[in-house]
C-alpha cells in the first residue's frame, strides 16, 4: 500500500475512504463475501434493495449469460426493511464501512416508508433511491424513465432525510441527463448510474426466452461504454457527484470512469466472477495513481482530455 | 446464517482431463484446500480458463476427492461451451474454483439408504455412498443411463463394500431395461430402504421424491439451477420450497424433497 496517495472522497455528503462500492443486488450486504476479503476495506457497501415488507421476486430461470456479461431478472427479492435492520445493518455495524441502502418501492409512499423506517434505524450512512431496476412492475424503471415522476420520488425521499441521498439511473431512457436534472431538482445530493440495460436472451433451439420474465437486465463488460458515455453526459448535465457503474472489472476500468467524471465507482457483476474484485480494483486504482504521479485520486474526476 | 465452513478462491492445477464416456469427461484437479474439506454433495464454482467472452463461473459437484494426494474430481457432461472448452484443458492448466459450497446431503439417523443418480446426477452421490459404506450402513445404488457406455461410474460405486449397485439403461444395453425409476421404485416398495437421496434430471427426482415421500421414507434431492456469484448473494438460483425461495448454492443443493415445490 502506497500511502502518498489520498484516496478519500466525498460522494454528496458521504466521506468514503476510497472511492469504491458495491453495486447493489451484487454483494448482498457483504457478508458472503467476508471469507474472500475485509469488507472494511471499502469505499462503502451498497446493500441489495429493500423494500418495506419484501418481495419474493421473480420466478426462474433469472439468469442467462450472455456475449461479455449477463442478464438478470431477480425482481427485488428482499426480507423487507425491517429484517435488513436486524440482520444485515446489524452485521455491518461491526465493520469500520459507511453503508450506503438501496431503497425500492411499488410506490412513491414506499420509497418514503422505507426511509422512515431506516432513518428510525439510524445506522444507515446514505441512501440510493432505485428508481431503475427494469425487472419490476411497478415502481423501479416505470418511475425513473419519467423526469416528472423522478423528482416527485426524491423530492418525497429528500423529506425524510438530511443524509445524502443518491438516486440511481436507468440508462433506458433517451436522455438520462434530463433524469439527472430531476433527480437533482428533487433534492438528490448525487446520482448513480447505470442501472442494467434491458435485454432479452432467447433459445433459438427450444424457441423459448431464456428467462422466465422474457426479459431482464444487461450488466457486465458489454455496458461499459454505454455506461461511459452515460457518466460523461450526467457529469457535464449536473453539479452533483456521480457515482458510476457498469461493467467495472479493473482498476483501470474504475479510472476511466473517474477520468468520464465519476467520484466514486461501483462494481458489480466482477463480483460473481472473483469474489475479490473489489479490493483488487482499489488496488488497481492505487497502483494507476502510483504509476502516474498523482497524489490524490480526486484529480482524476473529470480529467478526461478532449 | 453463520457458516460452519469457510469458503475459498482456489488455483486448481489439472492433472489429468480424460473422456470416460459419450461426452463424459473427468477432470483431476490438485486443490489441496478444497480437497482436504470437501464434505459429500457440495460443489465448486469454477472458472474455466480460455473461456472469451462467457465471463460467468461454472457450478460443478465434486465426484470424489483424495485429501491425501490434495485432489478432487469432476466428472462433467459437454452441455455446451463452458464443458467444451474444458475438454481441451491440459495436465498444467490452472483454473480458479470457489469451495468447497453448499449444504450436502445429511446422513440418516437409521435405516438403510436408496440412492439413485440418473446420469451425471450419480457423481455427487459418490462421495455420500462412500460416507455411508464406511459407517457399515445398507446402501443401495441405483444409476441410470442412456447406454451402458454413458454408466460410467458403475465400477466406482461397485468396489464399496456392501453397496448393492442396480444399472439401468434406456436403451436395454445393460442391466435393467428402461429409466432408473423402476428399480428405484421396487426398491422403495421393499421397504428396507426408509431413506432415499437422488440427484438427477429434474423429472427424474421429482418422479423419485413423490415415490419416496408416498412411502413415508425421507428424501433429499440435489437441486441445480443457473448460478451466477455461487456463494449467496445474488439470489440467481433460487428454488421454490414450503418455506418461501431459498438459494440452491449455500441453501441447497441438497433440500429435503418434502420442502421442495416441484
Amino acid at each position: 500500500m502506497d500511502a502518498s496517495v489520498n484516496m478519500a472522497v466525498n460522494l454528496g455528503g458521504l466521506e468514503m475512504k476510497n472511492p469504491v462500492t458495491t453495486a447493489s443486488g451484487t454483494f448482498a450486504a457483504g457478508r458472503e463475501y467476508d471469507d474472500f476479503f475485509d469488507v472494511s476495506l471499502l469505499g462503502a457497501v451498497t446493500t441489495k434493495g429493500v423494500s418495506l415488507d419484501g418481495w419474493q421476486g421473480n420466478d426462474s430461470p433469472r439468469i442467462a449469460e450472455t456475449p461479455a456479461g449477463m442478464l438478470n431478472s431477480i425482481g427485488l427479492q428482499n426480507p423487507g426493511v425491517k429484517a435488513l435492520c436486524e440482520g444485515d445493518l446489524t452485521w455491518l455495524a461491526t465493520k469500520d464501512v459507511p453503508v450506503i441502502v438501496n431503497v425500492s418501492g411499488h410506490s412513491f409512499e414506499e420509497y418514503a416508508a422505507v426511509i422512515e423506517a431506516l432513518e428510525a434505524d439510524g445506522r444507515a450512512d446514505a441512501y440510493e433511491v432505485n428508481v431503475s431496476c427494469p425487472n419490476v412492475d411497478a415502481g423501479g424503471m416505470t418511475i425513473g424513465t419519467d423526469p416528472a415522476s423522478v423528482e416527485s420520488v426524491v423530492s418525497l425521499c429528500r423529506s425524510k432525510t438530511r443524509k445524502p441521498l443518491i438516486v440511481k439511473l436507468s440508462p433506458n431512457v433517451t436522455d438520462v441527463a434530463e433524469i439527472a436534472r430531476a433527480a437533482v431538482a428533487g433534492g438528490a445530493d448525487a446520482v448513480s448510474l447505470i442501472n442494467t440495460l434491458l435485454g432479452m436472451a432467447i433459445d433459438a433451439r427450444t424457441r423459448t426466452p431464456k428467462l422466465a420474465r422474457v426479459v431482464g437486465g444487461l450488466s457486465g463488460p458489454a455496458v461499459k461504454p454505454v455506461a461511459l458515455r452515460m457518466v460523461w453526459q450526467v457529469s457535464q448535465a449536473v453539479d452533483v457527484p456521480v457515482l458510476g457503474m457498469g461493467g467495472i472489472c479493473t482498476g483501470e476500468d474504475a479510472v476511466e470512469f473517474m477520468l468520464a467524471g465519476a467520484t466514486a465507482v461501483a462494481v458489480g457483476t466482477a463480483n460473481f466472477v472473483n469474489p475479490c474484485s473489489c479490493a483488487q480494483v482499489i488496488e488497481g486504482i492505487r497502483a494507476y495513481c502510483v504509476e502516474q504521479g498523482v497524489s490524490d485520486v480526486n484529480e482524476l474526476v473529470g480529467g478526461l482530455k478532449c | 446464517m453463520s457458516r460452519a465452513q469457510s469458503l475459498i478462491d482456489e488455483a486448481c492445477t489439472v492433472k489429468g482431463n480424460v473422456q470416460v464416456g459419450p461426452g463424459l469427461y473427468i477432470v483431476t484437479l490438485c486443490a489441496p484446500g478444497i480437497a482436504r474439506t470437501v464434505q459429500p454433495g457440495q460443489f465448486v464454482h469454477m472458472l474455466v480458463p480460455g473461456m472469451e467472452a462467457h465471463v460467468l463461473r461454472r457450478p460443478f459437484s465434486v465426484y470424489q476427492a483424495d485429501a491425501a494426494a490434495g485432489t478432487f474430481d469432476v466428472l462433467y457432461q459437454v452441455v455446451g461451451f463452458g464443458t467444451d472448452v474444458m475438454t481441451r484443458l491440459e495436465p498444467g492448466a490452472v483454473m480458479q474454483a470457489i469451495g468447497p459450497i453448499g449444504t450436502g446431503w445429511q446422513v440418516p439417523e437409521e435405516g438403510g439408504v436408496l440412492l439413485v443418480g440418473g446420469g451425471v446426477g450419480a457423481a455427487p452421490l459418490f462421495m455420500f455412498a462412500q460416507q455411508l459404506a464406511a459407517a457399515g450402513r445398507d446402501v443401495k445404488v441405483v444409476l441410470g443411463a442412456q447406454t451402458k457406455d454413458a454408466l460410467v461410474t458403475y465400477d466406482d460405486y461397485c468396489a464399496l463394500e456392501g453397496a448393492s449397485v442396480v444399472p439401468a439403461t434406456d436403451d436395454g444395453s445393460f442391466g435393467h431395461a428402461g429409466f432408473c425409476t423402476a428399480p428405484a421404485q421396487e426398491a422403495i416398495e421393499s421397504g428396507s430402504y426408509p431413506n432415499v437421496a437422488v440427484c438427477g434430471p429434474e423429472p427424474l427426482m421429482k418422479i423419485v421424491s413423490r415415490l419416496a415421500l408416498d412411502a413415508q421414507c425421507s428424501c433429499q434431492v440435489s437441486l441445480e439451477r443457473r448460478m451466477a456469484c455461487g456463494i449467496g448473494a445474488c439470489l440467481s438460483c433460487v428454488v421454490d420450497t414450503v418455506e418461501g425461495k431459498k438459494r440452491a448454492c449455500v441453501d441447497g443443493p441438497v433440500f429435503d424433497a418434502s420442502l421442495v415445490v416441484w
